[in-house]
Formats: C-alpha cells, sequence, structure tokens
C-alpha cells in the first residue's frame, strides 16, 4: 500500500511537472513622468507599448507561472518594468509573458527581449529596441530610433518628422515607411525597404538581401549602398539632384535617367556608370559584386 | 650578383618605407563604420570591447598600411610594394586568400571565440541563423576573393572585399554585444535605473 502511494505521488509530481503552467493576469498602474523613461525586459512572449495622454504607466496581461516576478517600480523620471527570471533558470526556458504596457506619448522607451516581439504605438521620445530573436514593429515620430535584432524582422512606420533611424538585424528584413531625416539600415541575409519617405541621409547594406529605395533624397543629401549579392531597386520619389556613381562587378544596369552604363573592362563582366543630374548637390554610391540594379525616378 | 652589389640592395631596400599610404584615405570612412558598433555596443553591454577596438585598430592598421596582397603575390618578397590601384594598395594577407596581417587574425579569432560563449545561451534556431549568417558572409569573402583572382587591380572589389571583411566582425560584435545585453538585463544583473 505504501508503494503504491508512493506511484501516486510521484506520478502527480511527474504529471504536474508535465503539465504547461498556468499564466496569471497582471493589472497594474503607477503615475510617472509626462516625458520620462520607461524601461523593459522580456523573455519571451510578447510586449506591447502604447502611448497615451495620461502621466501614468499601466501594465494589463498575462505572466507565466515560472516568471518569479514582474519588478513595476519608479526612481526619478524612470520606469523599470522587468519580467524577472528565477536565478537557476539561466536559459530562460518556459518563461513567457505577453503584456500591453500603456506609457505617457512623450516617453522614451529602453526595450529588451529574448525571443519576444516587441511593438511600439503612439511613443513619441527616443526608442531603444533589441531583441535577440523576436521581430521589432515601431511607429516613430520626431525621436531617434535604435532598433536591433539577430534573426527578427524590423518595421518602422514613420510619420515624417526628421530623426536618426539605425536599422539592424543580421537575418530579418527591414522595412521603413514614411521616415525622414537619416537612416542607417542594415541586415546580412533579409532584405531592405524604404518607402515614402524623405531622407537626408541612407546607408544601406546586405550581403545576400536585396534593397530597394523608393522615396525623395533630400537637397543635398546622400544615398549610399552597398551589397554583395543582392538585388537593387532605386526610384526616387521627387527631384533629385546628385551626383551618381554606381558600379556592379556581375550584374546589370538599368538606369532611367538616360545615361548609359559602360563596360569596366573588355575582358571582365563589370558594369559601372557615372554621371550628374540636376545641380549634382547630393550623392549617390551603389555598389554591387553580383546583384542587378534599376536606378529611375517617378 | 656580388657582395657590393648585394650590400647595395640591401641598404636601398632597408630605406624603404614599410608602408604605403593609400593616395586617398579611405580609412577614416571604414574606422567610423568599425568603430560606430563597438561604441554603441559598450554604451549598453560591456561585450569584449578591447576586442572590438583591437579588431578595429588592426584591421585599420591593416589596411592602411597598404593592402599590397596583388602586388606582392607575384613579385616576390623582396621586390617592393607595387601599387595598382589609385585609390586602393594591397598588403599580402592569408585569412581566406587575403589576411589583414597577423593581428587582425588574432583579434577576429578571439571576438570568434567570445561570440560562441555568447551564442550557447541562445536557442538552437537563434544559434543556427547567426552561424547560417556568418557563413554567407564569409562565403561572400570567397566569392570576391574568387572574382579578385580575375581582376586583381579592381578597386570596386577590393572595396567591397574590404567592407566584407568589416561586416563580418561588426555583425560578430553587434551579436555578442546584443546577446550579453539583453541576457544581462533579463538574467538581472543589471539595474537598470
Amino acid at each position: 500500500m505504501k508503494t503504491f502511494a508512493t506511484c501516486i505521488a510521484v506520478n502527480a509530481v511527474a504529471c504536474a511537472l508535465a503539465m504547461p503552467a498556468a499564466a496569471r493576469d497582471v493589472n497594474e498602474s503607477m503615475n510617472a513622468a509626462e516625458d520620462g523613461r520607461v524601461s523593459i525586459s522580456n523573455t519571451s512572449g510578447s510586449i506591447e507599448v502604447q502611448g497615451w495622454s495620461r502621466d501614468q504607466v499601466a501594465i494589463s496581461g498575462s505572466v507565466g507561472d515560472e516568471v518569479e516576478e514582474l519588478v513595476f517600480e519608479r526612481s526619478g523620471d524612470n520606469v523599470r518594468i522587468k519580467v524577472k527570471v528565477p536565478e537557476g533558470n539561466r536559459r530562460f526556458h518556459d518563461v513567457s509573458a505577453d503584456l500591453v504596457i500603456r506609457v505617457p506619448a512623450q516617453s522614451s522607451l529602453d526595450v529588451a527581449t529574448i525571443s519576444a516581439d516587441i511593438e511600439v504605438r503612439g511613443v513619441k521620445g527616443e526608442q531603444d529596441l533589441q531583441a535577440i530573436s523576436g521581430d521589432i514593429d515601431s511607429e516613430a515620430f520626431a525621436g531617434d530610433i535604435d532598433a536591433e535584432t539577430v534573426s527578427g524582422d524590423i518595421e518602422v512606420q514613420g510619420d515624417g518628422k526628421k530623426a536618426q533611424s539605425d536599422l539592424q538585424t543580421v537575418s530579418g528584413d527591414i522595412a521603413a515607411q514614411r521616415i525622414a531625416g537619416d537612416v542607417d539600415a542594415e541586415t546580412v541575409s533579409g532584405d531592405i525597404g524604404i518607402a515614402d519617405s524623405s531622407v537626408e541621409r541612407a546607408d544601406l547594406e546586405t550581403v545576400n538581401g536585396s534593397i530597394t529605395f523608393r522615396a525623395t533624397l533630400e537637397s543635398d543629401g546622400r544615398l549610399d549602398i552597398e551589397t554583395v549579392n543582392g538585388r537593387v531597386d532605386v526610384d526616387f520619389v521627387g527631384k533629385v539632384s546628385a551626383r551618381f556613381d554606381i558600379e556592379t562587378f556581375n550584374g546589370r544596369i538599368r538606369n532611367c535617367f538616360g545615361p548609359k552604363p559602360e563596360r569596366t573592362s573588355k575582358y571582365a563582366p563589370g558594369w559601372e556608370l557615372s554621371f550628374t543630374h540636376g545641380d549634382g548637390d547630393g550623392r549617390v554610391t551603389i555598389a554591387t559584386l553580383n546583384g542587378g540594379l534599376n536606378l529611375c525616378m517617378d | 650578383m656580388n657582395s657590393k652589389q648585394e650590400d647595395s640592395i640591401m641598404e636601398r631596400a632597408a630605406g624603404l618605407a614599410k608602408e604605403i599610404p593609400p593616395s586617398r584615405d579611405l580609412w577614416p570612412g571604414v574606422e567610423a563604420a568599425i568603430a560606430e558598433t563597438p561604441a554603441k555596443a559598450s554604451e549598453k553591454s560591456v561585450f569584449a570591447p578591447w576586442f572590438a577596438q583591437a579588431a578595429a585598430v588592426v584591421l585599420l592598421v591593416g589596411a592602411s598600411s597598404g593592402l599590397t596582397y596583388f602586388a606582392m603575390k607575384d613579385a616576390g618578397s623582396s621586390s617592393a610594394p607595387v601599387v595598382l590601384s589609385p585609390d586602393l594598395v594591397f598588403q599580402q594577407t592569408s585569412f581566406a586568400r587575403y589576411d589583414l596581417g597577423p593581428g587582425f587574425q588574432d583579434a577576429r579569432d578571439r571576438l570568434s571565440s567570445q561570440l560562441a560563449q555568447e551564442l550557447k545561451r541562445l536557442s538552437p534556431e537563434a544559434r543556427s541563423e547567426v552561424e547560417q549568417n556568418l557563413e554567407a558572409i564569409r562565403t561572400a569573402i570567397l566569392e570576391i576573393n574568387s572574382a579578385l583572382d580575375a581582376e586583381p587591380d579592381n578597386a570596386l572589389l577590393q572595396e567591397l572585399l574590404l567592407n566584407t571583411y568589416r561586416e563580418e566582425l561588426t555583425v560578430m560584435n553587434r551579436v555578442g554585444g546584443l546577446t550579453q545585453n539583453v541576457m544581462t538585463r533579463n538574467n538581472g544583473r543589471r539595474n537598470d535605473i
């Protein structure tokens, strides 16, 4: 009988361990500075940050039972939210939280996740967003945005106000719309797309991904594009005035501006194209190894 | 060759500059590009900043001292380096086909080893993605090297090669720094406020 009872107890423990842990709901809020900084860290799940008109930070959502504690504290103008992992769980297995966090609209953000996706809406301050394998999807305003992920995609929707956008991923795609000012975008195997934007300076680099630029290059602006194996499509919106220097080792160049590309050598497959359009106050450089490229203007 | 001639040659060789500065200094731009990521990373983490700095410095030193690989490849080590392109000069190398100097290789190895430690903390999927992408960069380096075999004095290829080497260092540094920063924050060792 004792053995039987022991078996039941062992099985019960085994079942308990095997069962998915239940999540618990979270609903908390505190007062915050109108334009303070909100720092958020999470392991897996999701983080959705929404700007609102109240001087408060509010959290709702659910956290897994494995989460040791949801830290929610304020120090001066800074608010910290942290999904705390138990001491022994250094590999962050089975720790998840899905949180919707409302912050004062003028706040700046500092978000770091491991595999949790990050979504930001209506937050007008600077944004520093980092994930290892999560996607980053943000609305950006006049505040600078720095988004980095390893294997996730990055999507930024601007509102046409000038800012610095640093967008970097390794294997994900980068898509930015309605941004203005300066943009640096870099990925290894993902694609880069910049659309409906107006940039003063853009530096776009991939190794194997394609690059699409359908935007306005501001007067005296600079556009630098480099890819090893990706295809390049540049379609300027509005007038463009720049000096163009384009070269590809093994791709074709299609140019709507008129001048024809020339062979770099009669023995090699490379093409180059240099010309000035308009006053030539801006500068456009494009370099590829194998990618072909289209250069056009609306 | 008699010993007098030999002495004369040796004397003239000793008087030759050991480095040939590029006729156009491209390296401040490269330096800025490389230094940007470590600087940003160091604000957020302590991921081996000296590795990154060392790699950047070594890359710069290796590059700006004149990449004379093409010149040296066929001319033999006793020949004076020859500038093949007005903008870029390559020095003899041995990593992949080119080597930006033993210091570069050493720094790259250390950065790679540091990254390997950080990658252990990632999920198998994320780790595999990083490894595949680093492999893609290395494949691109080989592709460019291959193209350079056919056109050794092609400035576009030389620039792409250098930038792709830089990209490899940048990705290793960025991924390592990002991983450490995110893990540290999520592990509770960093106090954010």
